[in-house]
């Protein structure tokens, strides 16, 4: 019993940290440049922001609104992640993955902030999250070609 | 949603990518490169047509079936076994000190296991496939979760450059975490219906998020060969390199 009970607490927290680290290795690849700022920049995003208070001032707004942010900010670009620049309109592997730690991240941040244990660190989970979907949107936006000009440079001659 | 349809959708779902995997190394000809990781596929897919085979031939009640089955799942254990040590001597490629510390470890623990299952056995040694072989999955499973442990511990402290390898362990440990989980609920729960139920899902699932994960490591990560570490790299290489040490 002991140790059926032992095993059961070790492989969940096994499987969980597993999850964890698959994640993070998927969003620690790195772009040749930062794509991410002419989306959010696009589409008025707030999370960059919502990290740098964090970093700077350690200290996020009124919890209501970041959670509100964080989820407008998700929504908007999962859709743009399906819908914009992508030839097969659905979501790649890592993706769904990554859509469903956000899922799980999102969820932990509501236990963290009844706990009071690692919020920041939840919150900066969840930005790091959006900002790779960010970068892999501008990366794409950025390889489509209208005529000789990219989408970012045909925006820019509007 | 029908629960059977669910749970044969993730089969062949896994079935889908076993295959497409395989097909994706041998067309590439990374087999050879990427051998432990073709081995274990090529055991999951024989050990799944030749289930598929047997239970459309005899059906699911049928004797047949049961010690196919159980055969099966004993090669698939031992490939897994066979998969981690492969793994570890991808991770030790030129720590020879390292490697030979390993493979005495694994020696040990597959020793251990056998030892612990054979005990079982020596109380109903008539009975070879429900007590043995039951055991010596379960035990050998749950031993391969804790050494896929130890590797991923060993890679963070030799802080490996290759990330093609983290992955694939990551992979490794969600097919062996969530099965073990489950399977402890079901002993737990004395094979309670939600126990059960879940078990038969965690199954399927944690196989087909560790594909995934291979998947995508396999197409979109690039391993180093020579699995070179960082803290290996020596000063001057870093310095004509350009790198700040």
């Amino acid at each position: 019993m002991i140790v059926a009970a032992l095993i059961l607490i070790l492989s969940t927290a096994m499987f969980f940290f597993y999850f964890q680290v698959t994640c993070q290795k998927i969003l620690r690849r790195q772009f040749d440049r930062e794509y991410f700022q002419s989306i959010v920049n696009a589409n008025r995003f707030e999370f960059p922001s919502l990290r740098k208070s964090l970093e700077e001032f350690g200290a996020p707004p009124d919890y209501p609104r970041l959670r509100m942010m964080l989820k407008c900010d998700f929504l908007a670009l999962t859709y743009l992640l399906k819908n914009a620049a992508n030839v097969n309109q659905r979501y790649s592997k890592e993706e769904r993955l990554l859509i469903l730690y956000f899922r799980w991240q999102f969820l932990s941040l509501s236990v963290r902030r009844l706990f009071k244990v690692g919020e920041k660190k939840a919150i900066l989970r969840l930005t790091s999250v959006l900002q790779y979907f960010a970068n892999v949107v501008g990366q794409r936006v950025n390889t489509v070609r209208f005529g000789n000009l990219t989408a970012a440079d045909y925006l820019l001659n509007l | 949603m029908d629960r059977n349809l669910l749970s044969y959708g993730l089969q062949y779902a896994c079935y889908f990518i076993e295959a497409g995997l395989v097909v994706y190394l041998a067309q590439r000809r990374q087999h050879r490169k990427q051998g432990s990781v073709a081995f274990y596929l090529c055991s999951l897919l024989a050990a799944d047509v030749a289930r598929a085979c047997v239970l459309h031939a005899y059906g699911l009640t049928s004797l047949r079936y049961f010690y196919v089955y159980w055969s099966t799942d004993f090669l698939l254990v031992i490939s897994a076994f066979l998969l981690v040590c492969f793994l570890f001597r991808r991770a030790c490629r030129g720590e020879e000190k390292l490697w030979r510390f390993v493979r005495l470890l694994l020696l040990f623990a597959f020793i251990l296991v056998v030892g612990i299952s054979g005990l079982i056995f020596s109380h109903n040694y008539r009975a070879l496939f429900p007590y043995f072989v039951f055991e010596f999955n379960q035990n050998l499973y749950f031993a391969c979760l804790v050494l896929n442990t130890l590797l991923y511990l060993l890679l963070q402290q030799i802080d490996s450059a290759d990330d093609q390898l983290g992955l694939l362990v990551c992979g490794v440990g969600i097919q062996f975490a969530g099965p073990a989980a489950t399977l402890a609920l079901v002993h737990l729960t004395t094979a309670g219906p939600f126990a059960l139920a879940l078990n038969s899902f965690s199954m399927p699932v944690c196989t087909l998020g560790m594909l995934l994960v291979w998947a995508y490591a396999i197409v979109h990560v690039k391993g180093k060969a020579s699995a070179v570490t960082r803290r290996q790299i020596p000063a001057f290489a870093q310095v004509t390199a350009g790198l700040n040490v």
